[in-house]
């Protein structure tokens, strides 16, 4: 009675999607302004954290394979984790800057957790092309949260923070796609079946 | 070559696949601990993309030994094999097949004819619990008794407002109990299945642990882990917004889970079992994490930050344990006497020796805390107990020690197995009729 993978993946590209939207109009309107009201700067934090948490129903209902479950569960737990502090950060309780190197954690980590549980080489299907890209973009992108961390009024490191989020929602779109005109890369990884 | 790679990506996001990065099992026939009626001709594994035979794809054991298989084929996206006619009993099938990407996929699966099947967990093979286990079941108990213990004395022992540092205190010992319980969880159930599965290390990375997910002791794994999931974002809630009145579903919601152990462990599952051994059991653990997580609380937050309540909570937590170990007490007595209906299955059987050793450390940690209840609480409610309150944080950490080491000798004993029942005599007057 599981919903099919790509439906889980599109759940998940939609926060991500709200998420990085919501960054990019953080940097078009300035903090000032968007902080006018108090609640939207606990919006994308907030959205980080509830993506945490929902990432564990997936790790514990898709046991497939046992890589599949651990990497499902660090990324719940690090985007919990990196939510949290940023939550924390905004509510005042945590005041040192270097807090929020817990964002570039939650990059790494993620990041090597996309290229540790796929195996495949980069052209064997889509999937696996796409595993890699998202684990290297947000390897190297983890220098935004850096960059953000040392240079908080930083616009390019706001934006590209902000572009990360719409660029992995994309990914994640892509990652699992029942399109009939699509097919696979690599005709070893068998025929579409559904 | 910059534009070569410009066309090969735009064509990997334009030609999408949406295939698993190795095979996926979908079904099988028969189904996981199917019961039959009567023996099937084939075992039939459907994947979710083409898979290869490899030597010994498809194994079959009885309660016993392994029987032969004699023919292994894939027919599209199936994997079957012929198997022989299969007197009454139960069975276990181990499979093996190549992906599309070149990684061998496995799994494992039980079915009966005309008997009942074993859980994955107990297929032909499984060696059961080893120390590694036992280790991880040490830490996960650890980690509820901070996690339960420390809510329970924060909203039973410690109910005003805190200072900031001993606040910050508790909800990091918190947060760790309740981060180490999931992970710990993770790590048992990943413990369970190599067992199961009986792979080495590298292709239990690609192994199915879904038949192992669907088994008693998976449900209670998936119910666990959403359960302190929960909880660790309600404890994280409740710090965010300084809002204590979030500890208490957190502090429901970890109790009531953690009656997952007692709903998959021995209380549920052996013979003789009811709804009352597992409610014992749940009581019997729920009593010792508020006993040892209270001790904890009281020494690293209490004694070290809070110098003015030390009194107040030193008497409150001791009417707190003494309720604990009251129910501790009777649920252990009465879970034992279930257990071992023999007094000398006591010092004859692995299981009633590892209880034996569990009894001693109870019995030296009652001896503790009543010593406490005897001497310091009659002392510190006269008020004459100044020097007493400064020297009673060494014997609480001695105390929270021992409780330590009796959840050690707790986690042995699950993982153990307990002596069988004698079988009730059946009716002579069914037997005349068979």
């Amino acid at each position: 009675m599981q919903p099919p993978a790509e439906h889980v993946h599109w759940l998940f590209a939609t926060g991500f999607l709200l998420l990085g939207l919501i960054l990019i109009a953080e940097v078009a309107v300035g903090p000032e302004v968007w902080r006018r009201r108090a609640w939207r700067a606990y919006l994308w934090p907030a959205i980080a954290f509830g993506l945490g948490v929902l990432l564990w129903p997936v790790m514990v209902f898709y046991t497939n394979s046992t890589l599949h479950m651990i990497a499902h569960g660090a990324w719940a737990q690090v985007l919990m984790l990196g939510g949290a502090i940023e939550l924390t950060l905004v509510r005042g309780k945590l005041q040192s800057k270097w807090w929020r190197l817990g964002m570039t954690s939650v990059f790494l980590v993620s990041g090597a957790a996309f290229l540790v549980h796929e195996q495949n080489s980069w052209f064997f299907q889509r999937s696996a092309f796409l595993h890699h890209l998202m684990g290297w973009t947000l390897l190297v992108s983890s220098i935004f949260p850096l960059a953000r961390t040392i240079r908080p009024r930083s616009q390019v490191a706001a934006t590209g923070f902000a572009l990360m989020f719409v660029a992995v929602a994309v990914m994640l779109y892509c990652d699992r796609d029942v399109a009939p005109v699509f097919g696979h890369i690599s005709p070893l990884a068998g025929a579409p079946h559904r | 070559m910059k534009r070569r790679l410009l066309v090969v990506i735009v064509a990997a996001l334009v030609f999408p696949a949406q295939a698993f990065a190795h095979a996926t099992l979908e079904r099988t026939s028969p189904t996981f601990r199917e019961r039959l009626p009567m023996s099937p001709r084939t075992i039939t594994l459907r994947f979710d993309q083409y898979v290869k035979v490899l030597p010994g794809s498809v194994q079959l054991f009885s309660a016993t030994h392994r029987l032969a298989v004699s023919r292994i084929w894939t027919d599209g996206l199936y994997l079957k094999a012929a198997v022989p006619k299969l007197p009454r009993g139960p069975y276990t099938v181990r499979w093996h097949a190549m992906s599309g990407d070149g990684h061998v996929v496995s799994g494992v699966f039980t079915f009966g004819v005309r008997a009942a099947a074993p859980a994955a967990t107990d297929a032909f093979g499984s060696s059961g619990p080893t120390r590694t286990e036992d280790f991880v079941r040490w830490l996960y108990f650890l980690a509820l008794a901070l996690l339960v213990g420390g809510l329970g004395f924060r909203l039973l022992v410690l109910r005003g407002p805190l200072s900031p540092r001993a606040e910050k205190r508790f909800f990091v010992l918190a947060g760790i109990g309740v981060i180490a319980t999931i992970d710990a969880g993770i790590v048992a159930f990943i413990l369970r299945a190599e067992d199961a599965l009986q792979l080495p290390f590298v292709r239990l990375l690609y192994g199915d642990l879904s038949p192992i997910a669907q088994s008693r002791f998976g449900t209670a794994f998936i119910a666990m882990t959403l359960g302190f999931a929960l909880v660790a974002a309600l404890l994280f809630l409740a710090w965010l917004t300084d809002r204590a009145v979030l500890l208490w579903p957190a502090f429901l919601i970890g109790l009531g889970f953690a009656s997952g152990l007692s709903l998959s462990g021995h209380s549920a599952a052996d013979p003789g079992s009811s709804w009352k051994s597992e409610l014992a059991d749940w009581a019997h653990l729920s009593a010792a994490c508020l006993w040892i997580g209270g001790l904890v609380q009281l020494t690293l937050v209490v004694w070290p930050l809070m110098p003015e309540v030390r009194r107040a909570a030193f008497l409150s937590f001791s009417r707190l344990a003494t309720v604990c170990v009251a129910v501790l007490l009777a649920a252990g007595v009465y879970l034992s006497i279930l257990r071992l209906p023999e007094l000398r299955d006591l010092w004859t059987t692995g299981y009633g020796q590892v209880l034996l050793v569990k009894i001693g450390l109870v019995g030296l940690a009652f001896a503790w805390g009543g010593l406490h209840k005897l001497v310091a609480v009659p002392a510190v409610e006269r008020g004459d107990g100044g020097g007493m309150l400064v020297r009673l944080r060494g014997s609480l950490l001695g105390e929270s020690m021992v409780g330590m080491a009796v959840l050690l000798a707790a986690a042995v004993l699950v993982n153990s197995k307990p002596p069988t029942q004698p079988a009730p005599a059946a009716p002579a007057a069914s037997s005349v009729q068979r």
